[in-house]
């Protein structure tokens, strides 16, 4: 129903053309977007424990008819709705951005601060956060948040796989998901990450250097310990098996973590615009 | 001796174990404590939502201070991350009252968690400090903000372990070795004591 993240069909301006395509036939309602906006507006004002499905219909300017029309569960999936909208209309602003920029550490600073500034100026959410938080952490702690960790992840990591192999990429793609939830859901007074340059500097300090070091053979490790001690071959061993697995394509003498210039190709993912 | 505001939070960590968090009421502590509920109010004038706000820390800082003696005796910052990580991942997972409740009322729990949260890692940074000092920062790297970052990070992945499996004492090690110490510490040469040891005469409070 919902269209896969990153594609950028989302906006409030392709409405109109998500109204045009929709056939009798189709099951996405040209209504939908409305309805979910109109939610939006509703929870900026009032939160999920004051927004009804009247007020979401008022806000839309349709009935209450139509709106269950388009959502027979009423507000709960209308709610859910709004979730997977915002997240993919974060996900096509982030890989509008990141497919724009062409050097890995640009790629993961510019995700990391539309991301936080995203969330940050999010209406509906500062007002949740402020209001019922509740609401929010539910889905930001522990298992929830390993859902989310692999939503994410899943989106961002296809814009780093020109750097790294597809199991490299989902690694650094979670990681650069934590270091944006930590930030938004404790803001640092040091580290400001909706400014560009402090998401360079975070970037640069903490991120590329671990990057690096998942290519560098592990040679801090004391020699019984270290899987990798007789050269580069993994060990046999089944707790190995991960790592090798990372391994495997990076050790070569032409992976390299490379500098501003060219991309080695081009297989751009999708969301890039100029 | 345990004075009389530790006895009125275990007895009310008895009774959420049993009960839940929104079930648990300044009667069953006080029952359970083998007190009036005029002294458990004395203790908690803000009554029932204090007391369960306050049990919820109480347990967080009971959970650092095992998390603390888990790592004591750890001679090397890196022995110190991968203990940490390991001990309070087990922790978490084992920790049957925090499961249920996360299972079945989320909502009590995570604000109370989400807000303590900052102070969590104020106190992580702080220990992880002289530890870093001791080990030796990388080129223009601010320990502060080391300490901080890596605190942010310890948070993230005990609560929610991800694409890593946190009981591997394997991975532990290379994540502490990549996403947590690479960009933080000097680099991964062969080092003097061999594996990066933290000078003994700095390590002595054990």
């Amino acid at each position: 129903m919902e269209p896969a993240p990153g594609a950028r069909d989302l906006n409030e301006r392709d409405e109109q053309a998500a109204g045009a395509s929709a056939t009798g036939a189709d099951r996405v309602s040209p209504h939908r977007v409305r309805i979910v906006d109109a939610a939006l507006a509703c929870l900026a004002l009032g939160g999920t424990t004051k927004t009804t499905v009247d007020d979401i219909a008022r806000q839309a300017g349709l009935s209450r008819a139509t709106v269950y029309r388009v959502f027979a569960g009423g507000r709960d999936e209308i709610l859910g709705a709004v979730v997977d909208t915002e997240l993919g209309r974060l996900f096509a602003a982030l890989g509008a951005r990141m497919g724009a920029a062409d050097d890995l550490g640009e790629v993961l600073a510019v995700g990391v601060c539309e991301a936080v500034t995203r969330i940050d100026r999010h209406p509906a959410l500062r007002y949740l956060v402020e209001h019922e938080p509740a609401t929010v952490l539910g889905h930001l702690a522990f298992d929830a948040s390993n859902r989310l960790l692999a939503a994410a992840t899943g989106f961002v990591a296809p814009f780093l796989v020109r750097w790294m192999d597809p199991d490299e990429a989902c690694r650094v793609a979670e990681w650069a998901t934590r270091i944006v939830l930590s930030y938004t859901i404790s803001p640092s007074p040091e580290t400001d990450l909706t400014d560009i340059d402090d998401a360079r500097r975070l970037v640069g300090t903490f991120v590329l250097p671990g990057i690096r070091a998942l290519r560098a053979p592990d040679r801090s490790a004391p020699i019984a310990l270290g899987p990798f001690a007789a050269g580069d071959e993994p060990g046999p061993s089944p707790t190995t098996r991960r790592r090798s697995a990372r391994r495997q394509g990076v050790t070569g003498p032409a992976r390299r973590l490379p500098s501003s210039h060219t991309p080695p190709h081009t297989n751009r993912p999708q969301g890039e615009t100029s | 001796m345990v004075d009389t505001r530790q006895r009125i939070l275990g007895a009310t960590y008895a009774c959420v174990a049993r009960w839940g968090l929104s079930k648990t009421t300044v009667e069953d502590a006080a029952r359970e404590a083998g007190l009036s509920r005029a002294t458990v109010y004395r203790y908690f004038p803000g009554g029932r939502e204090e007391l369960i706000h306050d049990v919820v820390t109480w347990e967080l800082m009971r959970f650092f201070g095992r998390l603390y003696e888990a790592v004591q005796g750890a001679e090397s910052l890196e022995a110190v991350m991968e203990r940490g990580i390991r001990f309070a991942h087990r922790s978490i997972v084992e920790h049957e009252v925090l499961q249920r409740v996360l299972q079945t009322e989320p909502e009590m729990l995570l604000p109370t968690l989400t807000i303590e949260s900052n102070r969590v890692r104020q106190g992580i940074a702080e220990f992880l400090l002289p530890y870093l000092l001791r080990h030796g920062m990388a080129e223009g790297v601010d320990p502060g903000r080391a300490a901080d970052f890596l605190a942010r990070m310890v948070l993230s992945y005990i609560s929610s372990p991800g694409r890593w499996d946190l009981d591997d004492p394997g991975e532990v090690r290379e994540l502490v070795r990549s996403e947590l110490l690479a960009g933080v510490v000097v680099g991964p040469e062969p080092r003097a004591g061999g594996g990066g040891e933290v000078p003994p005469a700095l390590d002595d409070e054990t």
